[in-house]
């Protein structure tokens, strides 16, 4: 028990206020925990649940590769997440236009390529240029995207969406909303070390100068549009598996959900977990998701039906709101990023005496005294 | 002044790191760099003076692939480089830094210090997940290498701040050292002291001057004589886009053509 505690003290939480944000997040999963023991929330409810928001943690932690370690401005998350959930739908669905029916795995291979393929089309004639390129090629690759699996009814069967999508892994000795709760944790855990690895590293290092300063980077010999290539390849791949996630999730895909709101309650996530950060990335997807599922339920509230508003439409401004109280409160999201980007088993040895184990920079001074430095 | 005036630099040096070729540049009718032919010999501190706007940031970022020439050729250790992005040029031992010092935003002044070496293995995805060991062999002698060289300039002791923190001068310094961390084979110094106070612009002078005795080629830009003329030999002086001569400090010092430069040239 102690060994978890000095684990959970050493490596999640790492200031006061981090302390806090994790007891709010933990007395939260007890509500949640007791609730389903009392029979106010449903299992299947709340697995479904658990299931979305880790499928909005790994396009989270697919942004977060792009804006949060190279700084790229990507305006097509609902994109490539659509291709990820068209590929696993196209390809597996029986009833599909092409009625395939093949298995899953065909699904997510082919959402990982054609999502790279298409990274790396918008990459090459932007990620030479100046950062706006990407920015404005995003958004029209969104749209574009979006027009041709509205039109191309032949091979996506357009507005009218596709059905039949097979569950993942169903001979597991589980029901189907806690298989794909699980296989969603499963996910999550890979590319949550994945990422963990090549951050913090000289890979991570070039993009965090990249970010900052890219010219320097230039200047000290790193072939920064290779380095940024990699970055949104990587970022795109984990959105596209996300989508075909999502498919095999909702067993059902129609292009409305393919619409710039999904990019931006992202983009949302990541800011307000803290850029940069892949535990901020998952928390981010986590309260911004619970902000939009929980206001659903604000009109049956009994005191809400009595003042006669419908509060449901306004869960946009919520999440409005609680960005600004971040912002003003703790400027660089939840939780920010902390680690040095240096490969860590270089560092036990050969660091100075004076390096604390746990994140060399002193930004717990930073994040909390509102510093306008940063 | 008329164009007789304009000697140039001296040509056909021994042993030359760095030549330029009648490079030109133009921003729009303003000609910035014009016929700009100098070498630089291995070994050497170079100076490069000249008054505001002479255009020697342009000479730099011409030379370093920043800014795209409009004729002309850039020759490192007898290759030419014309054709290559600022960051080939830059493994061609062609390093060089900004008169403005660049901050890297959450990154620890030893983080900045590890961008320096290049190309590192862990800069390879591959690397990190299949020779792992490599990487943290390379990375260990990086890190000590960082701590030596942060020591040896004296400002050991940051070595864990955010490097958003230094003042100007400190940014200079790990400026200088991070540079130099790329094993360059002549680097290109923008301003190494403006805005920096004296007390760290005569270290930053020692240091240069340290490096330079153990090998280290240098081009730098000044605009504190005193400091240049105290460090450089030979100089070159540029005015209005050309190399107006190349000498000796005493030989600049005393030149009628430089002191008339400075005064605002423009004379009847
Ligand atoms: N990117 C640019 N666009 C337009 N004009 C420029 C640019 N860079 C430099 N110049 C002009 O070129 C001339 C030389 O500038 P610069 O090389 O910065 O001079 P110095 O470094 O010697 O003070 C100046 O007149 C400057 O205004
Ligand atoms: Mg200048």
């Amino acid at each position: 028990m102690s060994a978890v505690s000095t684990w959970v003290s050493e490596t999640l939480v790492r200031d006061p206020t981090e302390r806090r944000i994790f007891a709010v997040l933990g007395l939260i999963t007890v509500l949640l925990v007791v609730g389903v023991l009392t029979g106010v929330i449903g299992p299947r409810f709340l697995l479904f649940q658990i299931a979305l928001v880790g499928m909005y943690a790994l396009l989270s932690l697919g942004l977060n590769v792009q804006w949060g370690y190279a700084g790229l401005i990507n305006f097509s998350v609902a994109a490539f997440w659509g291709i990820g959930a068209y590929c696993a739908a196209l390809l597996t669905a029986p009833n599909s236009p092409l009625g395939l029916g093949l298995h899953p795995v065909f699904g997510f291979l082919a959402a990982i390529v054609v999502s790279a393929f298409i990274a790396v089309l918008i990459g090459i004639p932007t990620l030479r240029l100046r950062e706006d390129y990407l920015a404005i090629a995003s958004l029209g690759l969104a749209e574009v995207i979006r027009a041709i699996i509205l039109n191309e009814r032949q091979w996506t069967a357009g507005s009218s969406g596709i059905s039949g999508i097979p569950n993942l892994m169903s001979w597991l000795p589980l029901t189907d909303a806690a298989t794909t709760a699980a296989i969603v944790v499963v996910l999550i855990a890979v590319v949550y070390l994945f990422l963990r690895r090549v951050h913090r590293s000289p890979w991570g290092r070039v993009l965090r100068t990249i970010r900052s300063d890219e010219d320097l980077a230039k200047a000290l010999g790193k072939n920064t549009y290779q380095f940024k290539m990699q970055a949104f390849v990587i970022g795109s791949v984990i959105m596209a598996v996300a989508g075909a996630f999502y498919a095999h999730l909702n067993l059902y895909i129609d292009p409305s959900d393919l619409v710039p709101l999904t990019t931006f309650y992202i983009w949302i996530a990541v800011i307000l977990g803290g850029t940069g950060s892949n535990r901020g990335a998952v928390v981010g997807a986590a309260v911004v998701i619970a902000i939009r599922e929980g206001t659903r339920f604000l009109n049956d509230i009994g005191f809400i039906q009595t003042l006669g508003i419908d509060l449901a439409p306004l869960r946009l401004l919520f999440v409005g709101g609680l960005i600004i109280l971040i912002m003003r409160f703790r400027q660089d999201g939840l939780l920010p990023p902390k680690d040095e980007l240096i490969w860590p088993a270089a560092r036990d040895e050969s660091s100075t005496g004076g390096a604390s184990p746990s994140g060399a920079v002193p930004d717990g001074g930073t994040a909390s005294n509102g510093g306008d430095d940063r | 002044m008329n164009d007789g005036a304009y000697e140039g630099a001296h040509l056909g040096k021994d042993d030359v790191v760095l030549k330029t070729t009648d490079l030109e540049k133009a921003f729009g009718g303003l000609v910035a760099t014009d016929g700009v032919s100098i070498e630089v010999e291995r070994g050497t501190i170079t100076g490069m003076i000249g008054p505001n706007g002479a255009g020697k940031s342009t000479l730099f970022n011409l030379i370093s692939g920043f800014y795209e020439n409009d004729a002309g050729h850039v020759t490192v250790n007898g290759e030419d480089v014309t054709d290559l992005e600022p960051h080939e040029r830059a493994r061609k031992g062609l390093v060089r830094t900004f008169q403005t010092p660049r901050r890297l935003e959450g990154m620890s002044v030893r983080e900045a210090m590890l961008v320096g070496p290049g190309p590192q293995k862990g800069e390879s995805i591959f690397s990190l997940f299949f020779s792992g060991s490599d990487v943290t062999e390379e990375e260990r002698a990086n890190i000590e290498q960082t701590r030596e060289l942060l020591e040896r300039f004296e400002i050991g002791h940051l070595i864990d701040q955010p490097s958003t923190d230094l003042s100007g001068g400190q940014m200079k310094l790990v400026e200088l050292a991070r540079a130099f961390t790329t094993d360059p084979d002549i680097l290109l110094l923008d301003e190494p002291v403006a805005g920096v106070n004296p007390t760290l612009a005569n270290d930053i002078k020692r240091f240069i001057r340290e490096l330079n005795e153990e090998g280290q080629t240098f081009l730098i830009i000044e605009h504190d004589m005193p400091f240049i003329m105290d460090l450089a030999d030979p100089i070159i002086v540029l005015d209005q886009g050309k190399v107006l001569m190349e000498g000796s400090p005493d030989e600049v010092r005393s030149d009628d053509r430089v002191i008339e430069a400075y005064l605002g040239g423009a004379g009847p």
